[in-house]
């Protein structure tokens, strides 16, 4: 396992590597002068100038590639073009909250679709299979949006039970932090929900006609037994493979959901350092999404060989 | 006469609103939404017109602007002009202090000047400071600044960023990383800033203006979602929002005129103005029969009543009303379709022609861009919308690669800055996103430059926008009319119509 994990480690340096190719020569390409949009709209060219100079954009494309590359290789990930801020001092900044919406979704996703999709498998074209499909459609179909906005209105304008906006980290105040998680972790959490209900019915259908489940049945084991041991413990491995991109998605930030709730996540890092051509911050947030995404799927490997052990992960054998 | 009587008339409601904050109690935590998460706390170096909200606040500048618009003394207490023109005197208050402890002084001022003209420091602030040559400390308390010639807008632009006076000890010790931990002289200081989260400040307590602040500190947080915005205020999560969003204003001044309601909607004159640029230095419109044509079928009156449900007024020209500038007898041309079929049989286009109309993201943009389309289609014309984000939008105007592009201004209190770089040479490649030049408009904007008389001046730009309205490298559309959405628990706000949030009177009831 250990020996598995470090190969998969390893591994990801040159992904990471064509992932920071890939960032630095697609920000080149988009339109837009970073000096302009910080020194304004009448700004003399000598000024613009001395702050392409301050900034590093006077050098050649590689070089400036070489000395932010050679940064992050010695931590430094560089300084926010907008105010001199430390690209990585903020970017950790925000990853309690948008790790902490992520998790909070995906409990809200596996509590909601686990039984949903159980069931709707189990009762197959029946009213409560059809109406749980139904429910999912719906639930996949909401606009992220729409729905934040109406559960504002709900809950924070007209009864008032919850805060509209905002962010408290859980070590300052437990119950402000989950007051201030649960709408948008729901809203998160619908969409997902969906997905997985949708994605666990159907591979529990096709467990459910295998062999071994019949042999289960005819030993006259109990229906819950069958259903939760036999069933849903190898119905459960595509589903894994969808959290985990799902997960890698959501790490990369929730911008509509963080946009709505006012969340100070990686998402509006994200957008915002498009806006405003911030370079090392974009470049900083890209970086750190794709490690996430990463680490994500080698967690997601892990999960696989606790779940099923015929599933061996290559390089960890006897 | 009426100028007297407003003043009295102001001095008597801040006199009453202060009364009445008094009685309200001092401490609380006002909380303010704004639409976007401020860039730079550094007022030499902003660019974003969020930044000036939270720096009203924090920075005092040499002069301010009250709620009709008039130059009041702040940092300078008095001012006075030489008879060439060419040295504007200020005598500085004294025993301010910045928030670290340091004295403000003319030495002071004479720094704040050098950093914004020093070529090696990245300030956005250097145009707007280019005619003041020299600064000569007189004395501590008297600061004389040099002109190269005389310049009339000097003093508005003294009562925005460029008169905002930073702590000299804390600049030179903090450099490019002032914006971090920003010092100025004003009425709260700076306590932290968490990037899209908040900006805090608190009270300072040896603020020169006795008894202000009333609040004990200020949290701003960004919604770039309108909606959100409007919720959060709604909710009482927040208790004032920079911006409030046109299409929603018929409703919300509905909402707060019911009893009971939990917020208040107040409206002042425009301050900003919109339209969309014409690029005269490629086709289409670098034909003016077919700028003449295109402007011809807009049909202002709809465009403010009816899409913007009131929310702004028509507009024929740079000057918003209720600026200095501002020419009531100014009329707007109502919408001629045979005209504008006139025009394009003469362009020898007399089945229309088609361009493509450049807008930025959001709802109001979107609604007014669709406007324009089916207006201008009746004569034939095509207008293709294009949405792209700002900083696109910026670079294709910038060099000029557009057709049209829907741009608006924020504006200032004084009417140089609300054309002279937007027409003129000197603002091609940054604010004229026509590329339009005429040498009778350049003389006629710099020969308002050092006219010092505001009737006189007014005369100047009323015959540049005659030639403007002929021209027509901008279809002026409409002026939005300036809204505070606010909690019922704020008191003693004072609404300047240049839309910045000045919190020093302000208290809060409890909740």
């Amino acid at each position: 396992m250990t020996r598995f994990a470090v190969r998969r480690l390893l591994q990801m340096i040159p992904v990471l590597f064509f992932v920071s190719v890939i960032i630095f020569v697609l920000i080149n390409l988009v339109p837009g002068d970073a000096a302009r949009l910080f020194l304004g709209e009448e700004a003399p060219p000598d000024a613009l100038a001395a702050l392409r100079h301050e900034l590093g954009l006077d050098r050649p494309l590689y070089v400036q590639y070489l000395r932010w590359v050679g940064g992050m290789l010695r931590g430094d990930f560089g300084h926010s073009f907008k105010d001199n801020r430390k690209v990585l001092t903020t970017v950790l900044q925000k990853v309690p909250v948008t790790g902490e919406l992520t998790i909070a979704a995906l409990a809200i996703a596996w509590t909601i679709a686990i039984p949903a999709g159980v069931v709707a498998a189990w009762r197959r074209r029946t009213a409560v299979d059809y109406s749980a499909s139904a429910a999912a459609l719906t639930g996949l179909s909401i606009p992220n949006f729409w729905l934040g906005i109406m559960l504002i209105y709900l809950f924070a304008v007209h009864l008032r039970w919850l805060p509209a906006s905002g962010f408290v980290p859980l070590g300052q105040d437990p119950v402000l932090n989950l007051k201030t998680i649960v709408m948008p972790a729901f809203v998160l959490g619908i969409v997902l929900a969906a997905v997985v209900m949708r994605q666990l019915r159907s591979s529990m259908l096709e467990v459910l006609s295998a062999d071994y489940v019949r042999t289960a049945n005819a030993k006259g084991l109990g229906e819950r037994v069958v259903l939760v041991r036999h069933a849903l413990r190898n119905a459960v491995i595509p589903v894994i493979t969808v959290m985990g991109i799902q997960m890698g998605t959501l790490f990369g930030g929730a911008v509509i959901t963080e946009t709505i709730f006012a969340l100070p996540g990686l998402g509006r890092l994200t957008v915002e350092s498009i806006y405003g051509r911030d370079y090392p911050m974009l470049e900083g947030v890209v970086m750190f999404s794709a490690f996430a995404v990463l680490a994500v799927n080698l967690v997601v490997d892990i999960v696989y060989s606790l779940i099923d052990p015929r599933i061996k992960l290559a390089g960890s054998g006897p | 006469m009426r100028r007297a009587g407003g003043l009295v008339l102001a001095g008597i409601m801040v006199g009453g609103l202060m009364a009445a904050a008094a009685a309200q109690g001092k401490g609380g935590t006002l909380r303010a939404g704004l639409d976007a998460d401020p860039p730079s706390m550094d007022p030499h170096r902003s660019t974003a017109a969020v930044d000036r909200q939270v720096y009203q606040n924090l920075f005092d500048k040499l002069m301010d602007t009250d709620d009709t618009l008039q130059i009041i003394p702040m940092l300078a207490t008095s001012w006075t002009t030489s008879p060439d023109g060419r040295t504007v005197t200020l005598k500085l208050r004294k025993g301010v202090k910045f928030h670290d402890g340091t004295p403000f002084d003319a030495e002071a001022v004479k720094y704040n000047f050098d950093r914004m003209k020093d070529p090696n420091f990245p300030s956005a602030r250097r145009s707007e400071v280019l005619p003041v040559q020299k600064v000569t400390v007189v004395d501590p308390a008297t600061v004389a600044l040099g002109l190269e010639r005389p310049y009339s807008p000097l003093l508005y632009v003294l009562t925005d960023r460029a008169g905002m006076i930073v702590s000299p000890a804390e600049a030179k010790k903090a450099g490019t990383d002032f914006a971090l931990h920003p010092v100025g002289t004003g009425p709260f200081r700076f306590v932290e800033k968490i990037p899209q989260d908040h900006i805090t400040l608190e009270r300072n307590p040896d603020y020169w203006v006795k008894g202000q602040p009333l609040l004990e500190r200020i949290i701003y947080r960004p919604f770039p979602d309108d909606n959100a915005r409007v919720a959060n205020l709604k909710s009482g999560d927040v208790d004032i929002i920079n911006r409030t969003p046109l299409p929603q204003i018929r409703q919300l001044a509905q909402e707060a005129s019911q009893p009971g309601a939990r917020f208040k909607l107040l409206e002042h004159g425009a301050f900003s103005w919109q339209g969309i640029w014409l690029n005269v230095t490629k086709p289409p419109f670098d034909n003016k029969l077919l700028r003449q044509a295109f402007n011809a079928t807009i049909d202002r009156n709809v465009i403010a009543n009816v899409v913007l449900q009131g929310a702004a007024y028509p507009s024929y020209s740079f000057f918003p009303n209720g600026t200095p500038a501002y020419d009531p007898t100014w009329k707007i041309p109502p919408r001629n379709i045979p005209l504008a079929k006139e025009k394009l049989q003469a362009a020898g286009s007399p089945s229309g022609f088609s361009c493509t109309l450049l807008i930025v993201p959001g709802q109001v943009n979107q609604a007014i861009g669709q406007a324009v389309q089916s207006m201008a289609a009746d004569a034939g014309i095509q207008v293709k919308l294009q949405i792209v984000e700002f900083g696109t939008m910026l670079h294709e105007t910038d060099t000029l690669q557009h057709q049209a592009a829907f741009l608006g201004w924020s504006g200032r209190p004084d009417p140089d800055f609300d054309i002279y770089p937007f027409v003129t040479q000197s603002g091609i490649g940054s604010f004229n996103d026509a590329g339009y030049t005429n040498p009778q408009v350049q003389t006629l904007l710099a020969a308002a430059r050092l006219l010092n008389d505001m009737d006189q001046r007014r005369r100047a730009y009323r015959q540049v926008t005659q030639i403007l309205a002929d021209d027509l490298p901008y279809l002026w559309l409409y002026f939005e009319k300036e809204y505070k959405l606010v909690s019922t628990r704020v008191h003693g706000f004072i609404h300047v119509p240049d839309g910045m949030m000045r919190f020093r009177t302000v208290s809060l009831s409890p909740q």
